[in-house]
């Protein structure tokens, strides 16, 4: 074989191991592997129905974890977004009352504000107070949980029936059948998701979403340019609390009822979501659409779990092993590199 | 904080005195802001100023007080320590030893030494993790705590928790000496020794030095890496040793016997006046903030607030603090 | 025409004069080179004008106004832009996103990129022919960083461009495209200031050249009026003033003996530093002298064992050891004192005493208890002997002044069995009174225990004064070593300059 042609064989595999070298192709990889196994383990996987349950069981992680690539892509980190979405849910089905259709639409409204201001507050401690973000969030999730308790002490309230359109389209009345069979196909909660992606693909092609990066990766350089420092980061604040919005719509839409205890496990599952999908926590870097690929690694893990008859109460000791797992590697990779 | 209240009320510098010795400051302001606590609770709530509720507080608050030393250790070394797995080490070691021990002295032995051993080596994960392999702690000791709480949840996985700590830690844990609560003959020589480590001794200093500045440390031979190593190994051995008071002071082991101190003991240590940065703060200020946020706990119990006035409470009090300490950080 | 002129600005820190009397003049279309010694206060001059730094006395006017910047995006409006160091790039962010950063323009809400791509491809076509504007900053090389700060503060389009050593980091035909790129610039009316240490780069690209000296600008030559004469720039950088002969060369006794106390040999892999190799005599204070940043620093801290990537072997006593960590070094009686006493010598917080007394606790043979009655004494003692002004021992290191400070850096390794003293830079930014009781100090030290120094001073005249021979370094390597006669500020200052 003359030179010219083991070029162009060789080329590929060339860059396809650089590709497979990048820390997103891993997970990539990850995830079709992960989805593989639990496609065979699972007999009714790819039919409409399961697909929908799937999708379902997954939206709220795959909504948190968005939001938390954005604050940390911006250099922060969100402690309280689990308490944050139980404060929503406490809020929504404080507000809603069962009979009356109206208050649905104030609990919405009611709702919206308070996840703007749980991302003002956070923003204000992260970006203009200077608080380190994770001790900040971490108080500030006590006050979102306090708030919770105080509006729902144990988990309760009630939701307007059409309310339950965020979860499953066919159940309500009133809504056009053409809606209805799309839901069939699409659950509300894939809407969900793809109003969070078209959210972010605008923000990300404007100067806030360039501002973001920048600041995650060089702070000081980012100010030096003139950029607001503060500003962009409350902003990427308040869009991890509108995308947490969205999640307590669903969970609401889903069951009714409001929890202040509901969303803590996911703090860290939505941590270990954006570590998993090859995003680095010290921010700067990386695409918001791979914590979407690292919650659905995490969500296949667990069922791979739930079908091996692993109990469920190993869900959090799985999840903490991945987390660790998951950024000790490439720190151990590096160290190595260091070493030589 | 000083600076803080100085600011509002102009009496304070006065009565705070120039001649306050400097460490001591903080820790009066503490005091003080304890007293004023009191002084208000007990006009707002009959029954709130009495030697017993005092007593009480400082029974509960003894608690609060040897998880904020795990954390002390461990943020005073600097580099953004923290330990956020010590509750459910302690919780782990207590659903542990509770079946070793069931109810008799006989097997105390035994548990202490499962507790130690268990301390290592969560402790030892921790510090591997955060100091050889630079992942940032917070997440390390979160995703720690999450590990040892599937652990709790696996072995008690159907079945109920058995077993009960041995006598002695009952005792030590939840008895009264007349109305003396016995923890605090745990706490106070613990207290003493530890200040007395802290400031007399080498290791004490090690520590100050290598939160205070990381590369002068260094060039001084200091490890660096090392110290903070042995800082989590340190607090994960005391989380354990403090989940078998927890023990002795519940009667029985349930699943979240330690995680509810987590927070208030990383507030405690704030408040104590530990910067987070590292590289300075007395244990007396921990204890004092123990105290402190006890106190205002069973305030808001009194007025019926709970759990949920409990929590806000804490979380608007931390990040108040943080405010200001970042306030005085800057205006420098 | 006469874009920028500023005239008699004086500039203090504390209690150390910057510039006395500094003058400049640039014009549109021409490049002004700036050249100095160390602490001549051409740095100081040029980020005075960025508006990084207030003057405290004098005027500047530009384009015609008088102008008082309080910070440098007030300086960025008005169109002068200032690049040193890498200050202002975001590594994860592509070349050209660095290029526009700050100034993006937008189409409606969104990011206009196609422009922003063509400014960066425009500037950079030229700067660095064959850069991929698309990949990202941690990609590049240093050098490559460098020419993108610059093409970002030239996509600023500023009518004033102060280049602060931007050829430190660049290799050859890196340079040959900078200043290819500069004339360009300067043709279409941009007035360009440049400093470098590298003389014979500003006798090929600039028009004129300014020199500084001891904080006051001494000379001012138009090249297209006058020749380009090295030796007189030479002459002007290190001044001709008669000093008070080699009498102010305080010699003291001699060196007892040509007994070697250390040898040293080290191999680096980093660009800071290159392999050097040196010995030092007992009793003998050794110079180390050049311009700012050819490595000093970095050679020191070789020495104390303390710069992971690069190997020093040495030979102490007859003893070969190979220094790892700073413990091996000071185990061997092998002493640092760090050049920033603030960030690397010091616990600002701490007291005088816990800074003076922590050295001991890396000693492994330490007791667990401190023994705080004699400690204290040891450094109640050691104040006395360096006469550090300080209220209390209990007093925090902070409340102290520069040079009191750095006696205490000074201090804390009294109490060891020193044996080699390394010292950065100690009197910098040290008031008079306490920078000649650390070098009296540091001096009996040397002659009467036999104890050898190895001395890093940017002030030429304090390594006159004081070393028995001095070693010039440039760009990470020792070029020259000057002996007896032949030290003097002068010489010193020449050779590093004229090295290449």
């Amino acid at each position: 074989m003359d030179a010219a042609r083991k070029g162009i064989v060789v080329l590929p595999f060339e860059v396809l191991k650089r590709a497979l070298l990048q820390p997103e192709a891993s997970s990539l990889l990850m995830f079709f592997v992960l989805f593989g196994i639990t496609a065979i383990l699972q007999e009714n996987f790819f039919e409409a129905k399961s697909i929908v349950r799937t999708i379902n069981s997954f939206a709220p992680l795959i909504l948190l974890a968005m939001g938390q690539a954005i604050v940390i892509i911006s250099g922060g980190i969100d402690l309280s977004s689990g308490a944050a979405l139980s404060l929503l849910t406490c809020v929504l089905t404080t507000v809603m009352k069962k009979d009356d259709p109206i208050t649905g639409v104030y609990a919405l409204i009611l709702a919206f504000l308070v996840a703007l201001g749980t991302g003002v507050v956070n923003g204000l401690g992260i970006g203009y107070l200077r608080i380190p973000p994770v001790i900040v969030t971490f108080a500030t999730s006590y006050a979102w949980l306090g708030i919770a308790l105080f509006l729902r002490p144990t988990p309760g309230g009630e939701s307007v029936p059409w309310f339950r359109v965020f979860y499953n389209m066919r159940v309500v009345e009133g809504v056009p059948e053409v809606l209805k069979s799309l839901g069939n196909y699409v659950p509300p909660a894939l809407l969900l998701i793809v109003g969070a992606c078209v959210l972010w693909y605008i923000v990300s092609r404007t100067r806030t979403g360039r501002y973001i990066y920048a600041v995650g990766s060089n702070i000081e350089s980012a100010y030096v340019s003139g950029i607001n420092t503060g500003k962009t980061q409350m902003l990427a604040c308040v869009l991890n609390a509108v995308l947490i919005f969205l999640a307590a719509l669903f969970f609401v839409g889903q069951n009714q009822t409001g929890d202040a205890r509901m969303g803590g496990p996911l703090t860290l599952r939505s941590i270990a979501a954006v570590v998993v999908g090859g995003i680095a926590l010290s921010g700067g870097r990386g695409s918001v659409y791979l914590a979407i690929v690292g919650a659905l690694i995490l969500g296949f893990v667990g069922r791979i779990i739930f079908f091996a008859n692993v109990p469920n109460a190993y869900q959090t000791l799985v999840s903490g092993i991945i987390v660790i797992a998951a950024i000790a590697g490439p720190a151990y990779a590096t160290l190595r590199r260091e070493l030589r | 904080m000083e600076t803080f209240l100085k600011k509002t009320f102009p009496w304070y510098g006065w009565l705070l005195g120039s001649w306050f010795p400097v460490q001591y400051r903080k820790a009066f302001t503490i005091l003080f802001l304890t007293v004023l606590l009191y002084a208000g609770g007990g006009v707002v709530v009959p029954g709130f100023l009495t030697l017993e509720q005092i007593l009480l507080t400082l029974k509960l608050a003894a608690f609060i007080a040897l998880f904020g030393l795990c954390q002390m250790i461990v943020i005073v070394a600097g580099g953004g320590g923290l330990d956020l797995s010590v509750g459910y080490t302690a919780t782990l070691t207590a659903v542990l030893t509770a079946s070793i021990m069931d109810g008799r002295n006989a097997y105390l032995g035994i548990a202490l030494l499962v507790a130690l051993v268990l301390g290592l080596l969560v402790g030892f994960a921790n510090g591997v993790l955060t100091s050889y392999l630079k992942l940032p702690p917070l997440v390390v000791t979160l995703a720690m705590a999450d590990i040892l709480q599937g652990i709790v949840n696996a072995y008690v996985a159907g079945k109920a928790i058995t077993g009960r700590p041995s006598p002695v830690l009952v005792t030590l844990a939840a008895k009264l000496t007349g109305v003396f609560p016995n923890i605090l003959f745990v706490l106070i020589p613990v207290a003493v020794l530890a200040i007395l480590v802290f400031e007399r001794t080498k290791w004490g200093q090690v520590l100050f030095g290598v939160g205070a500045n990381e590369r002068t440390a260094y060039l001084c031979g200091i490890d660096v890496k090392k110290v903070r190593f042995l800082t989590f190994v340190a607090s994960g051995v005391l989380a354990s040793l403090i989940g078998l008071l927890l023990l002795g002071n519940m009667g029985i082991a349930f699943k979240d016997m330690g995680s509810n101190y987590v927070m208030p003991s990383i507030a405690a240590v704030v408040v104590g006046g530990v910067p987070l940065a590292g590289g300075g703060g007395s244990y007396f200020g921990v204890i004092l903030g123990s105290i402190f946020l006890q106190a205002l706990t069973n305030l808001l119990t009194a007025l019926g607030l709970g759990d949920a006035g409990k929590w806000l409470g804490f979380g608007i009090i931390l990040f108040a603090m943080l405010s200001v300490y970042a306030g005085n950080r800057r205006s420098r | 025409m006469v874009i920028l002129e500023a005239r008699g600005i004086r500039k203090h820190f504390g209690g150390v004069v910057a510039l006395s009397d500094g003058n400049l003049r640039c014009r549109q279309g021409r490049i002004t080179g700036l050249l100095g010694a160390n602490g001549s206060g051409k740095s100081t001059m040029s980020k005075i004008i960025a508006g990084v730094y207030r003057p405290d006395g004098g005027e500047i006017w530009y384009k015609g106004r008088p102008v008082h910047y309080r910070n440098p995006s007030e300086a960025k409006r008005d169109g002068i832009a200032l690049v040193f160091q890498n200050l202002s790039l975001v590594p994860d962010l592509t070349v050209w996103q660095n290029v526009v950063l700050g100034m993006e323009k937008s189409r409606g809400i969104f990011l206009d990129n196609q422009e922003a791509k063509q400014i960066a491809r425009d500037i950079l076509s030229k700067l660095l022919p064959g850069l991929d504007i698309t990949r990202k900053v941690y990609e590049l090389s240093p050098g490559e960083m460098q020419i993108v700060e610059i093409a970002k503060a030239i996509a600023e389009r500023p009518q004033l461009l102060i280049l602060d050593e931007p050829t430190a980091a660049l290799e050859h035909a890196q340079v040959k495209s900078l200043f290819a790129y500069m004339r360009a610039l300067a043709q279409s009316g941009v007035a360009i200031v440049f400093t470098s240490h590298r003389l014979w780069e500003v006798m090929e690209i600039c028009n004129d050249v300014t020199i500084f000296r001891n904080g006051a600008t001494v000379a001012y030559i138009d090249f297209d009026q006058e020749e380009k004469d090295p030796e007189t720039i030479i002459s002007h950088i290190t001044g001709e003033t008669v000093r008070s002969s080699p009498a102010e060369r305080t010699f003291g006794e001699k060196p007892a003996s040509r007994e070697v106390l250390l040898r040293a040999h080290i191999r680096s892999k980093v660009k800071s530093l290159r392999d050097v190799s040196l010995e030092l005599a007992r009793g003998e204070i050794l110079g180390i002298g050049g311009l700012a940043g050819q490595g000093q620093n970095e050679l020191l801290y070789a020495l104390a064992g303390s710069f992971p990537g690069v190997q020093c072997e040495v030979e102490i006593e007859g003893r070969k050891i190979v220094l790892r960590r700073p413990q091996d070094a000071i185990q061997n009686g092998i002493l640092l004192v760090p050049g920033d006493r603030q960030k690397e010598g010091l616990f600002l917080e701490h007291s005088v005493y816990s800074n003076m007394v922590f050295p001991k606790f890396g000693l492994s043979r330490h007791p667990v208890i401190i023994p705080e009655k004699k400690y204290r004494g040891e450094c109640e003692d050691i104040v006395r002997l360096l006469s550090i002004k300080v209220s209390s021992l209990d007093a925090p290191v902070s409340t102290l002044s520069g040079g009191n400070q750095q006696k205490v850096v000074v201090g804390k390794w009294l109490s060891f069995d020193v044996k080699v003293f390394l010292l950065a830079d100690p009197a910098k930014g040290v008031d008079i009174g306490a920078k000649r009781d650390l070098y009296e100090y540091i001096r009996r030290l040397a002659r009467e225990r036999g104890i050898g120094v190895i001395l890093y001073a940017s002030d030429h005249e304090e390594l006159a004064q004081y070393a028995d021979r001095v070693l010039v370094m440039y760009e990470g390597g020792i070029v020259a070593a000057l002996t007896g006669e032949d030290i003097s500020e002068e010489t010193i200052t020449a050779t590093s300059v004229r090295a290449r």
